[in-house]
This record gives structure tokens, sequence and C-alpha cells, in this order.
């Protein structure tokens, strides 16, 4: 048999002399081997501080990250790579965990396909021996530190938040067992390590009792976390196509701004509006606004009609300036420009100067908007009013649509009726 | 009646890219919905730092990804970013502009975030930035930025803002070519391979985490060709001034623009993004009068060209019309000092309105 290769290489460990991460470096490298993983089965992903100098001693792919952000980006390396049989280890500190702690949550409820071995060396070494909110509140007395707040228990939380395998192990003799048997867990896994730092802490492993978290072991029976893949369709394949089969009389462009409430239907007039004016063969564009909580409050949309290519699709004096409920209209109503013919509901103003018409009467709240549009269009002339029957002829509402657009016939003296196009004698 | 949102995320993924990282924010979020559609992979993040780091890790193995925010989340990104750019990771970030600052007016279009991505890697390293002008630059672009991405191994961004990416317009589909996907096949290198040696073209190789052929490292340090930290060797800073290099002496592979050049004329109208509609407006309407006037639509905002500047230095009047407080692009062409040969057309809050634009530069 081919001897196996080695998972660490020959390159001296980084750190002060008695530094607890490099037996925590030892037991990792030992357990992925004991297992039968090469250098090239295995990505270690590595995060900043003195537990984050790793990547020079493993011999595996390596990528080294940002400061408490190596849970999240072993994540995409997990799923991107997709493989069972590629690891992906994580090793972060204990400032890292502290910092990052939402993608520990994230990673444990996906249950990605990875190990996180948290290095626990009660403070941030690097950067100078500062507490982490994994540090201990006997340890910070000890430390003098003014921050008594408990600490977190990152075994218990990945635990709740639903990783396969979480465990904090104290005694280094466990060490490459526990790992080993975290890395042969699918799903995610989380080993808390108890780690020593000469430098700012405690100078013998001996000396750690007393400040440290008890050792705990939790178990959660799920399914790994996995990003399904699917062939999709176009985006393009979905547009409704709508070629010219009415005539227009727009010599230019038209602009008009309609208004009213959440709930009105105003986008869906614009849209049909719109469409009926493509169908037309012009060129349009819609635009709506309405407040960030799209069920409540005024609802306005802005649609041009232009015999040539629309460039800048704002309106800056629109033709008509159309109103169906009083929150729309105070909306809209600075928008009235010299050339603009407004249009509004009688509930909105009976004694306005402008034009008024019972759009909310005959068309009902949810019809109101398109009655008012359909009445605008007859009134102009703009195109044939069967061009916006066409729109709708297909639509799930067709019937209430249709009712809607036929309401605008209540407001004219002349009635006319539709008369759907397979119905239609040609002569 | 289809909208630039659309456009894009269809452009992309027929482009070639694999997964999508998505956090709602307006008004990006056509984004999110089309390529939950559309893409073979999507994933809704729990943060927008999530959301990068995912990214890094998805590109790290092999996978193209893309994400589309606005300022706030971008804000968010911004530390992810620069390790995507210094990892040397191809990925694509659309980000839709809209009024700050802060979160602003979420439903307010805005051109305001030039600047901020002018810095956003630490050390004044440029970024790819294309800026689509309408429909068709939406789509054509958007395979350029990811073929950008991935030519160059470096996050790019597509700038879009409100206006351009929600509002519904009719359009001639059949005017889309269909788009060629992005060759991922790992170009020759001189043995042995080394993740961050670069040949004479300033990119290295791309082999992809967890492949059984070549030891990969990245790394979001200062680093030596091999990947590992080291600090200040002539290796390590070369290898950081390079990302720099490949991309400011290779500019003209990845710079666009449209010059619309009158004879004779001595004003030039220069703009982006989604004041150039209004500009296009403005030029029909001042030639409509017999004044002779030249347009130049910028689409890719940084790094900047010399073919720019060149346009620029040949009139004698420019008008820079962009929906900013200040003018944003005027301000990295020329700084904050105006001279009576410099004029801006900006406007705040709303869109930027052809007749203004004529305005100021009669
Ligand atoms: C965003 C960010 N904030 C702060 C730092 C500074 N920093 C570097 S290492 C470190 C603490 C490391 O502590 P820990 O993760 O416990 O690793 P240790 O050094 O103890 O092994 C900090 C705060 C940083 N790199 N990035
Ligand atoms: S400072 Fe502490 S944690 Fe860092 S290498 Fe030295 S002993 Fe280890
Ligand atoms: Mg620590």
């Amino acid at each position: 048999m081919e001897a196996a290769k080695k998972i660490l290489t020959n390159v001296k460990m980084p750190f002060c002399p008695g530094c607890g991460h490099g037996i925590c470096v030892r037991s990792t490298s030992k357990a992925l081997e004991n297992l039968g993983y090469g250098p090239n089965d295995v990505v270690l992903v590595s995060d900043i501080g003195c537990s984050g100098l790793v990547d020079p001693l493993f011999a595996t792919h390596t990528i080294h990250g940002l400061h408490g952000r190596a849970p999240a980006l072993g994540i995409g390396v997990s799923l991107g790579l997709d493989n069972p049989n590629k690891k992906v280890v994580v090793i972060q500190g204990d400032g890292g965990a502290t910092i990052g702690l939402q993608h520990i949550l994230e990673a444990s409820r996906r249950n990605i396909d990875m190990t996180l071995i948290v290095i626990n060396n009660l403070l941030y070494g690097m950067t100078g021996g500062q507490m982490s909110g994994l540090s201990t509140n006997e340890f910070k007395a000890y430390k003098h530190s003014d921050d008594d707040a408990d600490p977190y228990d990152v075994v218990n939380l990945a635990h709740q938040s639903g990783a396969a395998f979480s465990v904090r192990v104290n005694d280094i003799s466990n060490f490459t067992d526990t790992l080993k048997e975290a890395i042969n867990t699918p799903g995610f896994s989380l080993v808390e390590l108890s780690s020593l730092c000469t430098s700012h802490g405690m100078k013998k492993v001996a000396d750690m009792k007393g400040f440290i978290v008890a050792e705990e072991r939790l178990v959660n029976n799920r399914p790994i976390g996995v990003s399904k893949k699917r062939t999709k369709n176009s985006l393009l394949s979905s547009v409704k196509v709508l070629e010219k089969q009415f005539e227009s009389t727009i010599e230019d462009s038209t602009g008009i701004v309609i208004a009213g409430s959440a709930g009105g239907g105003v986008q869906s007039a614009a849209k049909i509006l719109a469409q009926a004016g493509i169908l037309s063969g012009l060129y349009t564009t819609m635009k709506g606004e309405y407040p960030i909580t799209v069920g409540t409050g005024f609802s306005v949309a802005e649609v041009i009609l232009s015999k040539k290519p629309i460039h800048f699709t704002g309106l800056e004096k629109p033709s008509a300036v159309i109103a169906v409920t009083e929150e729309g209209w105070n909306k809209v109503k600075n928008r009235v420009a010299h050339e603009s013919k407004v249009l509004v509901d009688r509930k909105i103003c009976a004694d306005c100067s402008v034009d008024v018409k019972d759009f909310l009467k005959v068309g009902g709240k949810m019809g109101a908007a398109l009655s008012a549009v359909s009445y605008w269009v007859k009134e102009t002339g703009v195109f044939p009013v069967e061009a916006l029957f066409k729109v709708v002829e297909s639509s799930k509402y067709a019937v209430s649509l249709q009712k809607a657009i036929q309401s605008a016939e209540e407001l004219r003296e002349v009635v006319y009726s539709y008369i759907p196009e397979n119905k239609k004698r040609t002569n | 009646m289809i909208d630039a949102s659309r456009i894009i995320t269809e452009a992309l993924v027929q482009s070639g890219a694999d997964v999508f990282v998505g956090y709602p924010i307006t008004p990006s979020n056509l984004f999110y919905t089309y390529s939950k559609e559309r893409f073979p992979e999507f994933l809704a993040g729990p943060d927008e730092i999530s959301v990068l780091q995912w990214m890094c890790g998805y590109s790290a193995a092999g996978k193209i990804p893309v994400t589309a925010t606005a300022f706030p989340g971008l804000a968010l990104m911004t530390e992810t970013l620069n390790m995507a750019y210094m990892m040397e990771l191809p990925m694509v970030l659309i980000i839709t502009q809209r009024l700050g600052p802060s979160t602003g007016s979420a439903t307010t279009g805005a051109q305001g975030d030039l600047k901020f991505l002018d810095g956003i890697i630490s050390g004044g390293f440029p970024l790819p930035i294309f800026s689509p002008s309408n429909f068709n630059d939406a789509w054509t672009l958007s395979n350029e930025a990811l073929k950008t991405a991935v030519k160059f191994r470096t996050p790019v961004i597509i700038l879009t803002s409100k206006e351009l990416v929600m509002t519904q317009k009719s359009f001639d589909m059949s005017s889309l070519e269909p788009l060629e996907k992005v060759d991922r096949t790992p170009k020759e290198f001189k043995f042995p391979f080394q993740p961050y040696k670069a040949g004479l073209d300033m990119v290295p190789t791309f082999y992809p985490l967890g492949n059984d052929e070549y030891q990969v490292r990245f790394n979001s340090s200062t680093h030596d060709n091999e990947g590992l930290i080291r600090k200040g060797t002539p290796e390590s800073l070369a290898n950081t001034w390079r990302l720099r290099e490949k991309l400011e002496k290779r500019i003209d592979e990845y710079s666009f623009f449209e010059l619309d050049a009158e004879n004779g004329a001595e004003d030039l109208i220069v703009t982006w993004g989604v004041s150039a509609d209004a500009s296009r407006d403005s030029v029909n309407s001042i030639r409509g009068k017999g004044k002779k006037v030249s347009l130049l639509i910028v689409k890719t905002m940084l790094p900047i060209s010399q073919k720019i500047y060149d346009i620029i230095d040949s009139y004698k009047t420019i008008t820079f019309a962009e929906e900013n407080m200040t003018g944003m692009f005027k301000e990295m062409i020329f700084g904050k000092r105006t001279t009576s040969k410099i004029k801006t057309a900006t406007k705040f809050g709303t869109m930027l309105t052809p007749s203004e634009i004529e305005e100021k530069v009669n």
C-alpha cells in the first residue's frame, strides 16, 4: 500500500512556546490522517487570529479569510464543492466565534457538511489578550476585566440550532478521537477545544482548571443540508409577446398618471393600459410608486404611450392625471401641469373644477382605476377600447376586468357593447 | 413589457453564472425574485456578510456566484468584497442605487454610490464597475461583466438604479442576441503550479479548491505566489501591486462607452446609467434646434480609460448629467473644483429630466 500522504507540512509552528494551538493543529491532522484523508481531499478554512496562522502548517487546500467569517466561507465552500468525498474543516478562535456567531448558528441550522473547530483560549490572543464572548466569568475576574456578562455556550447554541454533533473537549488526550468522531459525522459538527495562551493567559494546562467550562457533547439526528439544483426556463420565454393589431391616433407621446389606494388595482390598470398601447403599435413604459408597506396607503402608476421609442421614462408634464381615491389624489395633485386633463372620482371632490366622475360607483373599489383608465381611452380615442379588452381576455380575472372596462360606458352617453373576438362575425 | 432586472438576470445565467445568493432589499428585489425563478441554484442568506462569504466559498470552489443589493447591503459587504478582491475570486455584484444617506428612500432612484465604489477597495485599487444605460446594455454589459470577472479573476459590479431596473417598458426582445457562455477551462501555466503565480497577462491560472491535481491556497492577507501570508516581501508586495496592474494595464479589454459625436460640436454631454436616456432625449432636442452637441455615455465607470479622458479633452465645454448632488463622475475626472469649461446638470431625489440637461448645455 502506498504510504498515506501527510496532512501537515514541515513548517515550524508559528505560535509562542507552550501555546496550546499547536496541539489542536496536530490533533486535527492526526484525525484526518487516521481517517484516510489525503491532502487534496481536505479544504482547510481558516479565520483571523493566532488560531488563523495555520495555513502553512497544512499540506491540504487552504483558504484564509476574515475575522469571524471562516464558518460562513466554509458554508460556501462546502455547498459549492457539493462533494461528499471532500472534507471541509474550519478553524477559528473564541474571538472569531464571537464576532461571527451568526455564521455558526446558520451552519448548524442548515446542517452544512463540515467540521468547525473552535480553539478556545478564552481571549483574543492576536490583539493582546482582551476578553472574548467565550471568556468565562472566572477568567475575567482573574484578568481584572470589568465585563462580567456570562459567556456564550457555543456548543449548546450550535446544538439548539440543529448541528449534527457539537462537543467541548478540555482534555487534550481526547482531542484526536473526538475530532475523528466529528469529522466522520455527516452534516455540521462543532468541536470546541480548550487551548492555552501562554502569553496572555495561563502558563500551564493544569492552571486552566477552574477557568474553563465543563465538557459537553450533544447530538442531533438530522439530514445534511444541501442546495438543490434545478434546470429552469428562460425568463424571456414567460414574457407575453404583444403584436400590433389596433391603430392608435397618438402622433407624438402622451403620459398618464393614475392614482388610487393599495388594493385598488391601480398598478394592474396601468399595466393593462400600457399593454393595450403595445397592441396598438405604440412604445410604452410603466412604473409604479407605493409605500414600502404595499398593502396600505397610496398607489400611483405612470404610463407613457409614444409613437417613437421612449428614452427618458420620467413624466414631466402628464397629459392626464387620474385619481380614484383621496389618498391617491393627495399624492399626485402636484403633478398636474398646465396641459393635464384631470379626472377624479366624485367622492374626492364633488365640486372641483376638474372633471368628476363616479368611477368608484360604477367600477367598485377594485375596478375604479381600470374604469377610469377605460373612460380616458374612450374619451381621448388614443386607441380602440377593444385593445383593453384584448389584453385582459386571457387573464385569470378576465370577467371582473372586462366588467370594469365595460363600466366606463355607464359614465358616457353612448353605450356600446364588447363582443369577444371568437364571437365576432366577419363580414 | 419587460424590465431590466429580468434582462440582467437572464443575461447572467446565459453567460454561465451558477448560483444566486441573495438578501432582499429594495430596489434590487426583482433580481431576487427572478433569480429564484431562473438560477440553477438559489440561496437565501441570513444577512449580506453571509451572502458574500458564501459567494466567496462558491467562487473558490469553481462556481460563478451573483448577488444583488443596494447601498445598505453593500456597506455590510465591504470587508468581504475586499477579501474576494484579494483572493481574486470571480463573481458579480449588482448594486441598485437608491436615495441615501443611510436607509434613505428605498423606492427613490439615485446615482449616489459611485464614489463609494471608487474607494471601496482599501488602498485605492480599481474594481471594475459596469453601468448599463438601457435594456440592450443590460443584456450585453451583463455578459461583459461576467466575462471580465472570470478573465481577470475579480469581483465586478453592475451598477444600476431604481428607475432602470424597475420600470417596465415595451421592448423588442428579438434585439437580444444569444449570449456566449464564459469559458472556465484553466489557462496554461508554467510549472510548477502556484495559485497566485501570474504570467505576462498578470492573471494567475484558476484551479478550484478541492481539485485533485494541484494544491490550491486562497488568501485574503498579503500573500506570496503560493498563497501563504508574507508581510512585505518583494514577492508578496508585487502580488498585491499586480491586482492593480492587471486591471489598469488591460483596461481597454473591458472599457465600454458610447460616443455619439457630431461633427463640429464644441459641447459634450457626459453621462451614465439612468441619466443616459434623459441625455439622449436632450441631445435630440438640442440638435432639433440646430445646435451641435455630442454625447458620451460611459458604461465602464471604473477604472477610467484614457480614451474617456481623451474624448473629454477634445471638447470646449463639458456638461455632466448625473442624478446626484454634485456630479460624482465629474468629480472623479476633474475633482471638486469647477471651471467655466465644466458644467453639471444634477438632480437629487427625482430623475434628472431632458430639459434640465438642455438648460445647462445652453
Ligand atoms: C473585523 C475585524 N475586527 C477586528 C480584527 C482584529 N483582530 C484580529 S485577531 C483578533 C482576535 C482573535 O482572537 P481569537 O479569534 O480568539 O484568536 P486567537 O488569536 O486567540 O487564537 C482580532 C479582534 C480583525 N482582524 N477584523
Ligand atoms: S499570543 Fe497566545 S494564542 Fe497567540 S501564539 Fe502566543 S500563546 Fe498562542
Ligand atoms: Mg482566542
